[in-house]
């Protein structure tokens, strides 16, 4: 039955040479550190779920906020453990991104013919820490007001551009009511579309050109 | 090496990822559907009796209208709604309390003298002095509250 449904499916869009391409490709004989890109991945995934998951109660007011977020911590069934996901798997992915950057770059695995999933990688990374710096504010707490107050503030340091690049990344001159749901909007809509967009790219080149192999002395 | 194993290192491997995947997967699962849906199964409040005003201002015969505030806690948010129903007695001794929403679609009816119905203005529902359907969508009477009289004052059972 299965065995039908799958040839059935096969015949109209070839799946199985997808599965086969994505899944069953040639790899070369490498080590546990060049299982980080994956773990990356599965820690994307899991901030997705959960994030859409607490968007079904986080409200992105001043009014609301903190409210809303102690509402899932305290009171939803396993809201603790959503926020709790997110909220280390956001840390996490900071951590896993960054050592998987070091493994490419002590490998040398960023060379001809992989440097286009290097700049998508390099991007990829500042979409990690957009992430970061936006979701650290979505609680409300004074925690996140006053990390956001020096982070806006540095962003401010600039010459010239500085005064503008604060107003609008704050959107005015005081973190407000606008600042919040500004980055609540960057946190949910506008880095996730990169982040898939730009997934995307990196694991079909990673793909394509095939994963590379470990150096070794003399090659 | 030599004998062929009866589980071989790949399909050892296939078994293991699909079986932790699938748990992982199954966590996720019971997590999201606990987070969605219990919450929405949660019932208001406790029942409590509610005073609404005095005997004194039903005019016998006639459905009066009282109003009262209720404090409601959605999610985090505390809040008072205000609640309607109206009160008929006959006798001056005997009183029943008949919700102001039509057991249609749930819009608010409303008295009309003249006519002596209560009439929704969504759908044309109709309903007698009693509550009872007299034309229209509606499917059951018009429901009613438990009802009681302390010192002249009318109580009603609210929430639940």
């Amino acid at each position: 039955m299965i065995a039908k449904l799958t040839h059935w499916l096969d015949e109209r869009t070839s799946i199985r040479q997808v599965w086969e391409a994505i899944f069953l490709r040639k790899v070369p004989k490498v080590n546990w550190w060049f299982t980080l890109g994956s773990a990356s991945l599965f820690l994307a995934l899991n901030q997705g779920i959960t994030g859409i998951l607490l968007t079904l109660y986080y409200v992105p007011t001043p009014d609301h906020a903190y409210d809303s977020v102690q509402y899932i911590t305290t009171q939803v069934p396993l809201g603790w453990l959503v926020r709790g996901l997110h909220h280390w798997g956001a840390s996490l992915m900071i951590v896993v991104v960054v050592i998987h950057m070091l493994r490419v770059i002590i490998f040398g695995a960023y060379k001809f013919p992989r440097e286009v999933t290097w700049f998508t990688g390099v991007i990829l990374l500042l979409v990690v820490i957009g992430f970061g710096f936006t979701g650290y504010l979505l609680p409300w707490d004074q925690k996140s007001f006053w990390a956001t107050t020096v982070g806006t503030r540095i962003a401010g340091t600039p010459p010239l551009i500085g005064d503008y690049l604060l107003r609008i990344i704050r959107g005015g001159s005081e973190i407000t009511a606008v600042t919040l749901v500004r980055f609540f909007g960057v946190h949910v809509w506008v880095l996730p579309t990169l982040l898939i967009l730009l997934i995307g790219i990196h694991l079909y080149l990673v793909i394509k050109n095939g994963i590379s192999a470990l150096p070794q002395r003399g090659k | 090496m030599g004998e062929p194993n009866q589980l071989s290192r790949r399909n050892f491997m296939q078994t293991a990822i699909w079986g932790i995947g699938g748990f992982i997967g199954l966590g996720y699962a019971v997590a999201a559907i606990a987070y969605v849906v219990k919450p929405s199964l949660k019932t208001q409040q406790t029942q409590t009796w509610m005073r609404i005003g005095p005997t004194s201002k039903v005019e016998l015969g006639i459905p009066t209208l009282f109003s009262f505030n209720i404090e409601t806690q959605t999610g985090w948010i505390s809040n008072t709604q205000e609640v309607s129903v109206y009160i008929l007695s006959n006798d001056g001794r005997t009183y029943i309390a008949m919700s102001n929403i039509c057991t249609h679609l749930g819009c608010h009816i409303r008295w009309i003298d003249q006519q002596e119905q209560f009439a929704c203005p969504c759908h044309n529902g109709v309903f007698d002095k009693l509550g009872n359907v007299v034309s229209g969508p509606p499917p059951r009477p018009l429901d009613r509250y438990d009802v009681k009289v302390e010192n002249d004052q009318l109580y009603v059972l609210v929430g639940g």
